[in-house]
């Protein structure tokens, strides 16, 4: 074999592997730039000591990211509890979906966190560690994983995660910028019902809470509204929310009340006077509740023919009453 | 996975009108109330409509229409006809076009083609997209 041909052989692979080291290396971290220059977010360094840590078994990265933020926020639970809803064996790994699915059920509200680095380190900053989703190989040979952070130090650029099998993984932020973005930004983020993500948007986190409704875990939900409603008093969702779920859980005065608060607050809103006419009408208080209901007739609206119905029926009731 | 970040909000929507047409979760003696799920379709729905007619509201928007020889006045009415579900459909696309967001002073040239072709849909001289109606005139 002459030197030649060795050479033709070796020299491809060589400036493959270059190649390669360059893209990679050249992919540039616009976010993490951006934030080391101004610092101007969150303090410079935090930890969140009292994050457990489940190390992840197998493949199961998802179950174990999951535990650890959901038993952040208060639950008492394991990986192998969560592997049962999460894990997917034939695909040997966790739904994003399933992750978001599995923290409702539990009774917590799953948060995507919009695709900034920013927000993520705040959510840190505020207490609440982050689940994130991460490419650790290549964009053509990846290494999906789900990771959480639980601390960041910007003086040294550095994030801190827990992560397989490591209770503190420390890596650059450039580095872990390159990995999430593969991921696409993923990040979540699993509150208890009585607290705000710090960066939360408010149509984005009343959808959130919205999505629990389908469990009926009414207490929880109520809750939810509540407190999305202390930040945003003004959401005619989360205030008719609040109304529903009280409504659900039989709480008649809590459901009116809510009810009320919105015809004040938005008083072209005829689905608040609707529903008030049905909660007044189950309290047996038919003169009030034909008022609302003739109200919400009267405002109409895409939904004019159910608002007729309630109508229909309260008047049928009132007939009833009087008659019998 | 870019694709699924962008449809992840508007599919989101899509799902929650979906869930409408299971009914109601009360139990039929209290089907009067009006779920949750309905009132937030409703209200966005509604500001989508909003962004939808700021958007042809703008001076710099204005302009570039008449410049297509369009008069605004008639490209608002024609928007207004649109149905919820159009509106849904419009406002999903606009999302997939960053121009269509911060608009300012510049227009990118894939939006300005988007809004070339959407306007002469609206307008029926074209039929590009499925979701703008398409009456006999």
């Amino acid at each position: 074999m002459t030197i030649a041909s060795k050479a033709a052989r070796v020299f491809p692979c060589a400036f493959l592997i270059a190649g390669t080291l360059l893209t990679v290396g050249c992919a540039g971290t616009p976010q993490t730039n951006e934030i080391l220059a101004t610092r101007a977010g969150p303090k410079h360094s935090v930890e969140l000591t009292d994050v457990p840590f489940f190390p992840q078994t197998a493949y199961q990265c998802g179950p174990a990211a999951l535990a650890t933020v959901l038993g952040s926020a208060g639950a008492r639970i394991t990986p192998e509890v969560l592997a049962s809803q999460v894990y997917l064996p034939e695909r040997r790994g966790s739904l994003q979906f399933e992750l978001l699915a599995a923290t409702r059920r539990h009774g917590y509200i799953p948060y995507v966190l919009e695709p900034r680095l920013d927000d993520v380190l705040n959510e840190v900053a505020a207490g609440t560690p982050v689940l994130v989703f991460q490419n650790l190989g290549l964009s053509w040979y990846p290494k999906w994983h789900y990771a959480v952070i639980v601390g960041f130090d910007l003086s040294r650029g550095e994030i801190v995660l827990r992560s397989g099998g490591e209770a503190r993984h420390i890596v650059s932020m450039r580095v872990f910028e390159r990995t999430w973005e593969r991921g696409d930004f993923w990040a979540m983020v699993s509150m208890p019902p009585g607290r705000l993500p710090r960066t939360a948007e408010e149509t984005s986190y009343v959808h959130a809470v919205l999505s629990l409704e389908r469990l009926q875990r009414w207490q929880d939900v109520a809750l939810a509204y509540d407190t999305a409603l202390s930040r945003w008093p003004d959401n005619l969702v989360a205030r008719i929310g609040l109304g529903n779920s009280r409504y659900a859980l039989g709480d008649m005065p809590g459901a009116e009340a809510a009810y009320r608060r919105v015809t004040r607050d938005h008083p072209d809103a005829a689905v608040a006077f609707n529903n008030l006419a049905q909660v007044l009408a189950d309290q047996g208080r038919l003169p009030e509740a034909e008022g609302a209901a003739r109200q919400a007739v009267r405002l109409g609206g895409p939904m004019q023919e159910q608002y007729e119905d309630t109508l229909r029926q309260i008047l049928a009731r009132a007939r009833e009453a009087y008659s019998g | 996975m870019e694709k699924l970040r962008q449809f992840a909000r508007p599919t989101s929507y899509f799902v929650v009108l979906c869930l409408l047409s299971l009914g109601s979760y009360m139990p039929a003696s209290r089907a009067a109330i009006i779920s949750t799920e309905a009132v937030a379709t409703a209200n966005q729905i509604q500001i989508e409509r909003n962004h939808l007619n700021q958007l042809f509201d703008r001076d710099n928007v204005k302009s570039y229409l008449r410049a297509q020889g369009v008069e605004p006045a008639s490209m608002q009415a024609r928007v207004d006809s649109l149905t919820d579900a159009e509106v849904h459909a419009l406002a999903s696309r606009l999302d997939e076009y960053p121009a269509g967001e911060g608009f300012g002073t510049l227009l990118t040239v894939a939006f300005l083609v988007f809004l070339t072709l959407l306007i002469t849909d609206i307008l029926g001289y074209t039929d590009i997209f499925p979701f703008v109606k398409k009456s006999a005139e």
